[in-house]
């Protein structure tokens, strides 16, 4: 069982199997790329605390089958994660915004999806101010633009 | 630096987004004027569009919109207005469930809003909670028929004013009356057909060196190869299933009558450049292709305007040309002896003159099926079927024979007053206009009228006090008649018999132990009639909601 090496944004060396670390698209590819030359590979937009988190689940996800269509209509029929993925994602904000733009940056579109469908779910029926709240997002609306905004989705508010 | 929602990147804002409902992208664009762009992202609300609804009314245009660039469209205008309609369906079904008064007037406001209430009837036509859901199921279920009825009867006004509509379409219509079909709009038969001549067209990569008579017959026998024409061997040929187009084209076997299967090789056959029509024989609709002018069926050029010799055929027994001369010899067998009646009689038949055909093939078969019972496999809701008919025939019998117009009418209205009051506007329109003149006009005017009238007026309350207080079953509960042993539903009682003398004499109340001082109640049985019962032949039971038998269920309304 062949493993390789990646290297943190932080400079830490972190022993990965090949089939594992595969799960992320770009690593694949660069493995194809460079063949197995045994050099460590540097991925200079992830701490040791995110890889590590990404590496637990692609270890977790490493014998899933590849996903059956990358349409994207049909991955985003569905807002439910699995168990496993659900206590996965059980991680502070921070942490759960890092998890996403790795797995952006490293393409794995699983762990992608899992992660914003974790944010969806932490929005979903939410009025505006509680999102504010959850997110600590400040408002930066003048109260005539807050008005013109509210009258412009007032379709959406509760039956 | 300290991540938060509001530094990630557009495209994961995005995908965010797009795992949210449409409510929630409308409360984050409300946080922060950050996510102004992304919240407003045409891409973003054309996967709402698609995700959320499948059935647009005509005049959105949705395959054009959606080929088009995506910019090239308001999606996020297109999505609240359809939530709006959304909306405005599930209160007016809210209210039409709420109260038994106004239920026309709501029931209209509904259908007029068009296709686009479609989503939302389906979505309440299959709820499987709520305390009202059987009620909520059968009203949007209603509804849902009778959009689909209001599309298919302007399409056989159309032809009945002589405006042209084809033969594909026209036979559709019959299949929107019946919910077995599946079918939902007269584009989804066109599209089948449309898949089988391309498959035709692909199996065939010569076409174009075939004669006109090479062509007729090999779509004939291809058509039979596939299976797609004709009746098998082993099924009962008045099934009521084989008259109906967009079920012949679903069905695994596709079975149809030799009307339908006609109308299939018509479209296959113009299809490839063939002029290709129905032909009104009697028993047996057969196909009539007639060459282009100046060459004949081979292919030859004739000289002169002499149009070529036409070529028959009956698609639903195969690939072999009919002998004109046998199909004369066939009409003088059946006593048609005129010339000119036999040439009219072997002429194509018009759009119209087919729909009505197929209309009096239904009512045939429905009058011989009861006798084969065992070809009911594939149930279809008689009532429907039926009504679909007696339109069909209303609509195009023609100016010229009103006597089967008059034949009719009592029977359309009928069902139209027992099954589908929701059609009342479409009665007025279509319908009442037909007797103008005639004395049944203010027949059925008055009739609508009162109709009306009674959907206005409060229903009265009778309390279970005072005189009432002996009542001892309750509307909704089930039983079995301790004599006649059938199943129904109590929907109405009377503290003592309140029918007639004459009736009680005639069913021998006063020979019932209690008399007819006793509770009689209004039941409605599984057979879909409605009786009048005496509280001694009530034995409550109590079965579970599945063990009922299917027909009370599916017409039971709380």
């Amino acid at each position: 069982m062949s493993s390789i090496t990646l290297t943190s944004s932080d400079g830490v060396d972190i022993s990965v199997e090949r089939t594992t670390a595969e799960r992320s698209v770009l690593i694949k590819n660069m493995l194809e790329d460079l063949g197995d030359s045994g050099e460590a590979i540097p991925i200079p937009n992830v701490n040791e605390a995110v890889l590590k988190k990404v590496i637990e689940w692609c270890e977790h996800h490493k014998h899933d089958p590849p996903s059956a269509s990358d349409d994207d209509d049909n991955r985003r029929k569905t807002t439910d994660i699995d168990e496993w993925d659900q206590k996965f994602m059980q991680v502070d904000q921070e942490m759960l915004f890092e998890i996403i733009l790795a797995a952006n940056y490293l393409d794995i579109k699983a762990l992608l999806d899992v992660g914003c469908k974790t944010v969806a779910n932490m929005i979903k029926g939410k009025s505006p101010e509680e999102i504010r709240k959850t997110f600590n997002i400040q408002n930066d609306f003048t109260s005539e633009e807050e008005d013109q905004i509210r009258r412009e989705n007032e379709w959406a508010e509760d039956r | 630096m300290v991540r938060s929602l509001i530094h990630l990147p557009d495209e994961i804002l995005h995908l965010i987004l797009c795992y949210s409902s449409p409510q929630s992208c409308a409360a984050v664009e409300q946080t922060n004027s950050r996510f102004q762009n992304v919240t407003n992202e045409r891409l973003l609300w054309r996967h709402h569009c698609q995700s959320h609804y499948k059935f647009w009314d005509g005049r959105h245009d949705m395959p054009q919109k959606l080929a088009r660039p995506v910019n090239s469209t308001d999606w996020k205008a297109l999505f609240v207005f359809k939530y709006q309609v959304d909306r405005s369906v599930s209160r007016l079904l809210d209210s039409i469930l709420g109260s038994q008064t106004g239920r026309i007037e709501k029931c209209r406001r509904v259908i007029n809003m068009g296709y686009d209430t479609k989503d939302t009837l389906l979505r309440y036509s299959m709820v499987d909670s709520g305390e009202d859901y059987l009620a909520r199921r059968y009203y949007a279920h209603a509804l849902l028929t009778c959009l689909h009825r209001s599309i298919a009867i302007p399409e056989w006004a159309k032809l009945k004013r002589g405006e042209p509509v084809s033969l594909d379409r026209a036979l559709a219509c019959f299949d929107l009356f019946i919910s077995e079909s599946g079918t939902g709009d007269l584009d989804e038969i066109r599209d089948s057909l449309d898949k089988i001549l391309d498959r035709f067209v692909a199996s065939h990569p010569d076409l174009y060196l075939f004669t006109p008579r090479e062509k007729a017959l090999a779509i004939a026998s291809w058509l039979a190869l596939n299976d797609l024409t004709g009746i098998n061997p082993d099924r009962e040929y008045h099934s009521l299933e084989h008259n109906f187009l967009g079920l012949a084209l679903k069905d695994p076997g596709h079975n149809s009558l030799p009307l339908v299967s006609a109308a299939i090789y018509c479209f296959i056959a113009q299809g490839v450049g063939l002029n290709a029509r129905p032909c009104g024989f009697p028993f047996h609709v057969h196909v009539i292709i007639t060459p282009e002018l100046g060459s004949d069926i081979n292919g030859n050029a004739l000289g002169g305007m002499e149009p070529g010799e036409r070529f028959y055929l009956d698609p639903f027994r195969g690939a072999r040309e009919t002998a004109v001369s046998n199909l004369r010899s066939q009409l003088t067998f059946l006593g048609m002896s005129n010339v000119e009646d036999q040439i009219a009689t072997l002429g194509e038949a018009s759009t119209s003159g087919v729909v009505l055909r197929c209309g009096k093939n239904i009512l045939n078969s429905i009058r011989v099926e009861p006798q084969n019972p065992t070809s009911r496999a594939a149930s279809i809701d008689v009532v429907s079927a039926k009504y679909a008919a007696l339109w069909s025939v209303m609509l195009l019998s023609g100016d010229s024979r009103p006597m089967d117009l008059r034949h009719q009418l009592p029977w359309l209205m009928e069902l139209f007053a027992t099954d589908f009051p929701s059609d009342i506007f479409l009665v007025e329109q279509y319908i009442a206009p037909l007797f103008h003149g005639l004395f049944e006009h203010e027949h059925i005017l008055e009739r609508l009228h009162v109709m009306r009238a009674a959907d206005e007026i409060p229903k009265q309350i009778r309390g279970r006090t005072g005189g009432n207080a002996n009542i001892q079953y309750r509307v909704g509960q089930v039983f079995r008649h301790r004599r006649y042993h059938y199943e129904a539903i109590i929907t109405g009682w009377d503290s003592e018999c309140g029918a007639g003398e004459q009736w009680m004499r005639r069913m021998g109340i006063d020979r019932l132990e209690a008399g007819r001082h006793q509770s009689f109640y209004h039941v409605l049985v599984a057979d879909r009639s409605v009786r009048y019962v005496a509280e001694e032949n009530i034995g409550i039971i109590l079965p579970r909601f599945t063990e009922l038998p299917k027909s009370l269920t599916a017409i039971a309304v709380i």
